[in-house]
Order: C-alpha cells, then sequence, then structure tokens
C-alpha cells in the first residue's frame, strides 16, 4: 500500500516526456495547418473587421473618437462623416490600427448644444462602423468642478444611504432574538435582490465589452473566483477564531466589501450615464437611489447586532459599503470602461452571493439554538428583504 | 468590545448629519452648473472647419484624374463613308477595376475603358456611330445609348446579342447621330442601379449639324454617387467620380471667358441631384435639343439620367463655389471651386 502511493506520486522523466507528447503532436498540427490551409478553403471575401467606439468626448468645436480594434487583423481608418459631411480628421498614434490596440480619431466640426448626431467611420476597406451621440454637450473633463459633482453623485447613492441604514443599530439592538433573526434573514433577502441585480447589470456592460474581452466569461471569473476565495478567507478565521462575536463582525465585514463592490458597480454606471448624458441625475431620482440604498446599510449591521462593534468599526464598514459608489462615479464618469464595470460588477456578485452563503450558516446557527422551529421567520424575512428592495426600486427605474 | 453610548452615536449622528447638510448646499450649487453650460458657448465656424478629405488619391493608379476628364473629348476615329457621311468608330471595353475615390478607400469599380465616367463620345448629328463594344469584366454587361436607334442598337436583355454581352464576348453598336444634345449612355444589365453606380456611365454630345456658338472652354460634368457598403445608398457623391476633386484643385478660368458646361446627373439611389453656382447666373439648354435658352437661373435640378447645358462667364476675380443645391451632397463631396483670374 505505501509503495504504491509513493509510485504515484514519483514524477519522472519519462512521465515528463509523455506530458510533452501531446504539446509536441499539437505544435505539429498546427505547423501543418498554417503551411498546407488544412484543405480548408480560408479566404473570406469581404475582411473581417471590427472597431469598437469605448467613448467620443466632446469639446468646443471638435470631436473625438476613442476606438478599438476588436477584429482579427489590422485596420485603417480612411475616413470620417458626420450628419452627412465628410470631415478631415486625423488618428493618434496612427490610422493603422494593430489588433486590441486603442486608438483616438480627432476631427473639428462645429456642433450644437442639445443636437444628435451620426457619425460613420470607414475603414480602407469600406467597411462602416456607426457612433451616435443622442444629445451633444461638452463631456465634463477632470476639473475641481466635475471631481465635486463625481464626488456628491457617489455621495448621495452610496455613502449616505448607508450610514443612515446604520443609525438604525442602537434601535435595532433592542430586539429579541427571534427579531434579530428575522432581520438577518431580511439581510439575505437584500441581498439576493442586490446579487442578481449586480449580475444583471454584469451582463449588461458585458454586451458592451470588446467582443475578444468575452465579457460573460469574465462574469464567470470574477464571481466564481471571489465566492470561493471569500469562502477559503472564511472558513480560514472560523478555524482561527471560532469565536462567535468575530465570526459576526466578519460576516458584518463581508457583507461591507460585498456591497461596497456593488455601489462601486453602481456608481461605475452612473458616472458613465451621467458623463454621456443618457441620464439626469433628477433630485427624485437621487432620493430613490437613498431610500432604497438606506437597505444596505441594514444589511452590514445584522449580523452584529447582538455585539457591540465600536463607532470607528461601524464607521469603517459604513465607508467599505458606501464610499466605493465615490470611486466607481470618478471612474466612470472620466474614463468609462465596460471591461472594468464588468469586473468590478462580478467581484461584487461574487462576494454578496458568498455572504449570503455566511448569512445562512448564522441563520442555521440561531435557529438550532432556538430548537429549529422557526420556518415562517426565515421565509417571511427573506421575502422582506427582496420586497423592500423591489418596491424602493420602483422609484428608480 | 466597547459599547456604544448614546453620546457616542449622536456625535457619529451629529457629523454625518453635518455632512448631509454640506452636500446638500454643494448640490445646490451643483445644480446651478448645468444651468449656466447650457448657455453654449460661442462656436467661430472659421474657415478652419471645412468638410472635405484629408490628402489626395491616387490618380496614377486610378488611371484617370477628373482634372483631364473635363475637357477630354473622344471624337472617335472618323473617317467618310461613301456616300459622303461621316463615320465615327469608337472601341469600349468594361474592365473590373479598384478606384480609390476618397484617399484611403478603394472601391471595386466597374468602369468603361478604366475611368469613371466612361469617355467622353462625342459627334455630329447625321454622323453614323460604330462602338465595337467588348466586356473584359466577368459579368454580363452592355451599352445602352439614349438617343434614337433601332432596338436591335438598345443594349438592353431581350433585344438580341446586344442586350446582354458575357463576360469575353463582344458586340458592335452602330447608330445615326441623333437627336443633336447632350445624352449618356450607361450599362443596363440587371441588377441596374447596381450596374450603373459600380461606375459603367459616361456622357455622349450629338452636336447640332450647324453647330453650337463658340465658346472659350467646354466641360464635361458627370455627376454620380459612391456606395461604398452596398447598402444601397450613396455615402460619397461627386462629379466626374472623385469627391471634393474640384474643391481642391480649383477649376482655372479667366474673366469674360465664355465657358459651356455639359451637365449629366447619372446618381442612383437618389431622386435628383442639381447645381448650383455661386454669384453668376447661366443660360439652361435642358438636354441640349434647343439652341434656345430655356432658362437663366443660377441653380438647376436633374432628375436620374437628366441631363443639360449650362452656359456661362465670369465678371469679376475671385473663387466661386459651385456645389448640389440638395446641401447634404455637397458636405459629402459634390462641391468644387472656379477660380477666376484677371
Amino acid at each position: 500500500m505505501t509503495e504504491n502511493s509513493t509510485n504515484k506520486t514519483r514524477f519522472t522523466f519519462q512521465s515528463l516526456i509523455l506530458l510533452l507528447v501531446p504539446i509536441i503532436l499539437l505544435a505539429g498540427v498546427i505547423a501543418l495547418f498554417l503551411s498546407t490551409g488544412g484543405g480548408l478553403s480560408l479566404e473570406s471575401a469581404a475582411p473581417v473587421e471590427s472597431l469598437d467606439v469605448e467613448r467620443y468626448v466632446l469639446k468646443q468645436n471638435s470631436i473625438e473618437l476613442h476606438v478599438r480594434n476588436t477584429g482579427p487583423q489590422e485596420i485603417t481608418i480612411a475616413n470620417i462623416i458626420i450628419n452627412a459631411a465628410v470631415m478631415p480628421f486625423h488618428v493618434e498614434p496612427g490610422a493603422n490600427i494593430q489588433r486590441l490596440r486603442r486608438a483616438v480619431i480627432h476631427f473639428d466640426y462645429p456642433w450644437s448644444y442639445g443636437e444628435a448626431y451620426a457619425i460613420t467611420i470607414f475603414t480602407s476597406n469600406a467597411v462602416a462602423f456607426n457612433v451616435e451621440i443622442p444629445v451633444a454637450f461638452e463631456t465634463p473633463q477632470p476639473s475641481s468642478n466635475t471631481f465635486w459633482g463625481f464626488t456628491l453623485i457617489g455621495l448621495y447613492v452610496g455613502v449616505i444611504p448607508v450610514f443612515l441604514g446604520i443609525f438604525w443599530f442602537p434601535a435595532l439592538r433592542q430586539l429579541g432574538r427571534r427579531a434579530m433573526t428575522f432581520l438577518m434573514a431580511v439581510t439575505a433577502g437584500l441581498l439576493v435582490f442586490l446579487g442578481l441585480d449586480t449580475l444583471a447589470e454584469a451582463l449588461d456592460f458585458a454586451i458592451k465589452v470588446p467582443s475578444a474581452f468575452q465579457g460573460i466569461g469574465l462574469i464567470g471569473i470574477g464571481t466564481v473566483g471571489t465566492f470561493l476565495l471569500l469562502d477559503a478567507i472564511s472558513n480560514q478565521q472560523t478555524r482561527i477564531m471560532g469565536n462567535e462575536t468575530d465570526r459576526g463582525l466578519a460576516v458584518a465585514f463581508m457583507i461591507a466589501i460585498g456591497i461596497g463592490f456593488h455601489n462601486l458597480g453602481e456608481g461605475l454606471a452612473i458616472g458613465a450615464a451621467y458623463s454621456v448624458g443618457e441620464i439626469a441625475l433628477g433630485t427624485f431620482l437621487v432620493v430613490g437611489f437613498i431610500i432604497q440604498n438606506i437597505t444596505e446599510g441594514l444589511g452590514i449591521i445584522a449580523p452584529v447586532l447582538r455585539d457591540r462593534p465600536s463607532i470607528g468599526r461601524l464607521a469603517i464598514m459604513g465607508l467599505i459599503g458606501g464610499g466605493p459608489a465615490i470611486i466607481g462615479a470618478w471612474i466612470g464618469g472620466y474614463t468609462p470602461s465596460p471591461f472594468l464595470a464588468v469586473l468590478f460588477l462580478a467581484i461584487g456578485a461574487g462576494a454578496i452571493f458568498e455572504v449570503i452563503y455566511e448569512i445562512a450558516k448564522l441563520i442555521q446557527k440561531d435557529t438550532a439554538r432556538e430548537g429549529g422551529a422557526m420556518p415562517m421567520t426565515i421565509f417571511s424575512g427573506v421575502l422582506t428583504g427582496m420586497l423592500m428592495l423591489w418596491v424602493t426600486g420602483l422609484l428608480i427605474k | 468590545m466597547k459599547s456604544i453610548s448614546r453620546r457616542d452615536f449622536l456625535k457619529v449622528g451629529g457629523l454625518a448629519l453635518f455632512g448631509t447638510a454640506g452636500a446638500v448646499a454643494l448640490n445646490q450649487k451643483n445644480d446651478q452648473q448645468p444651468q449656466t453650460s447650457r448657455i453654449s458657448p460661442p462656436m467661430q465656424h472659421g474657415d478652419g472647419i471645412v468638410p472635405g478629405t484629408v490628402g489626395e488619391v491616387d490618380h496614377e493608379a486610378n488611371g484617370f484624374n477628373p482634372t483631364d476628364i473635363l475637357t477630354d473629348f473622344d471624337y472617335g476615329e472618323v473617317s467618310t463613308l461613301p456616300d459622303g457621311r461621316i463615320l465615327r468608330e469608337y472601341k469600349i471595353i468594361t474592365i473590373n477595376k479598384e478606384i480609390e475615390i476618397v484617399p484611403g478607400i478603394k472601391f471595386p469599380a466597374w468602369t468603361y475603358n478604366g475611368r469613371i465616367p466612361g469617355p467622353t463620345l462625342r459627334c455630329t448629328e447625321g454622323d453614323l456611330v460604330r462602338i465595337t463594344f467588348q466586356n473584359g469584366s466577368d459579368h454580363p454587361h452592355t451599352l445602352h445609348f439614349h438617343g434614337i436607334h433601332t432596338g436591335a442598337m438598345d443594349g438592353v436583355p431581350g433585344t438580341g446579342p446586344g442586350g446582354n454581352v458575357q463576360p469575353g464576348g463582344s458586340f458592335t453598336y452602330e447608330f445615326d447621330a441623333e437627336p443633336f444634345g447632350l445624352h449618356l449612355y450607361h450599362c443596363h444589365v440587371f441588377p441596374l442601379a447596381r450596374h450603373i453606380a459600380k461606375g459603367l456611365y459616361g456622357a455622349f454630345i450629338i452636336d447640332p449639324k450647324e453647330g453650337r456658338s463658340s465658346v472659350d472652354r467646354e466641360m464635361v460634368m458627370v455627376m454620380s454617387g459612391f456606395d461604398i457598403d452596398f447598402d444601397d445608398a450613396n455615402d460619397f457623391y461627386a462629379v466626374n467620380a472623385i469627391p471634393f476633386h474640384y474643391q481642391n484643385h480649383p477649376i482655372q478660368i479667366k474673366v469674360g471667358e465664355t465657358v459651356r458646361v455639359y451637365l449629366v446627373n447619372i446618381l442612383e439611389f437618389d431622386f435628383v441631384n442639381s447645381f448650383h453656382l455661386h454669384a453668376n447666373f447661366f443660360h439652361y439648354y435642358p438636354t441640349g435639343t434647343s439652341l434656345t435658352s430655356a432658362e437663366f437661373t443660377d441653380t438647376i435640378i436633374q432628375g436620374q439620367a437628366q441631363r443639360g447645358i449650362l452656359e456661362f462667364s465670369y465678371q469679376y476675380p475671385g473663387m466661386y463655389m459651385f456645389h448640389a443645391h440638395v446641401t447634404e451632397f455637397a458636405e459629402l463631396g459634390w462641391n468644387g471651386m472656379i477660380e477666376v483670374t484677371e
């Protein structure tokens, strides 16, 4: 038996060769295919070209298009037509764009505030790519004014609501055990809703990610990776601490992190939409965000209601949960990147789902202690949590 | 673990409330900001912003230059028939050719004799016209002339061998030149719009026996467009094929010189085209079939295949624009300049 197991683990020169054989064969097949074409006729009638317009920037009397070549081969920008006018242009660093490289197309154009523009970019192979500017206005440039603007957006949608939620702490501490379990279930419901919402938003952004970067795959990597990483960390902590109070605190922090990523994604989305004029952040919308996100603060404190975390810790949790909305608004407002948005949202979704799992474990412990007899408490709690977000969401959508 | 006292709680709450109040105050300031930016800053439409192309197409590779096409008339090989009539013989071959229509973009064109528009065929009323047509392309093509002739010479499918000349094949079209005027020729094979839009068209001038009044300069302008992405909508417009050519290379004339322009519209996908001359008026002879001017104007409209002759001269030196007054065509290439010097 022992001999057998040592045999298994021994890695010999022979096994190295065996490992390499398929790779060598693969190289052979590729070489053969490249030299002969493998018997397939692969000449396409028309060149396959793909160009992503990642963003446009409107300045006084001029327009910039930030493009990325997402096709299989190099492409050359040959012509720009805006609202039925051929415009002289120049491309930085050059009109030839390598695969996956970016370039900026500049041209002068006397655009008018509030009007719509349709731009066609022609490549040298006469392939047309269309860009629409639904509402023209000067793109906010990084300045103290716009910086403040985006900071305020983040403050409203993230920081303020989360802190307002945390202010429920003293009141909720007075609750009995059963009510607290109910509250945990509410939190789980909130998080299920938020998790789904985050995933849906990630899927939305994934469409805008250049196809070469495989947005959907990115969501899988971000979500599953984050879930398993947080799970591993939490298992490690349980082994080290074991103390139930610390566990509650750890879960609270993890909820804060998950919600933080969610808010980062939300900030990115709002900042990006705001900077291209796709949404007007009306008073009503801001109020809606505050009301909806106040529940996030509630979620953060639920696992630690029984304990006595310091004010400092509560404040840090609030910042972790809400602060990223500001960072998101900055990034989204100045350099909207669908790639980053998908990644952050996927991480957020993974974190949120892991936290739900942690809360489920806490609830299970609670119910075991209570004799396991409160099925309706859990049901009504989770549903209440989900409904809270659904109803307050009516204000925003 | 420290417990939270009521006092601590109020401290945090106060801080947060202060923050909120501050934010609200800032927000009010922020609210006004978009309103000020709503009054858009004055935009100068200086000389710096003008539609146009950057650089120059490769005329040599294209095999033709619009500046030369202006004054390039093909009178054919002239001989006298036994009965004393003039015989004019022309050779036309269709060639598939990549034409660089704007810098950097090549259009897979079909051409007569390797150029767009095809050669401007010119003859006199009553001449016998004989065109040896060869199809060097990989699609069937024909020559369909606007004029008066027999059905067999009409170059339309269903009229005999001249109505569908196969790749590698040839056919000789022959007819009397009538009536005098400004006409055109083009391919008439299905799908028709595509065969024309790919470049198979040209001007056909039949001069009246007694001739027209003598002028200092004669020019041919064939108005057309290019649908480079094949969505049955033109992406570029031009006279004599290359968008903005005469904007980049103004036509040179002198003060007081009389100018005659043979203007043909063979634009596909759009219903009308037009011609507008700046700071001047011209006499207009629709289809050129009368020697009396029909109109004294500065703008005319032509539908598909309509054509007419313009006569004008400039009194003052300067740069004068001419373009389609279907103005969206102008900024997509159908724009030119005439430079008048002393």
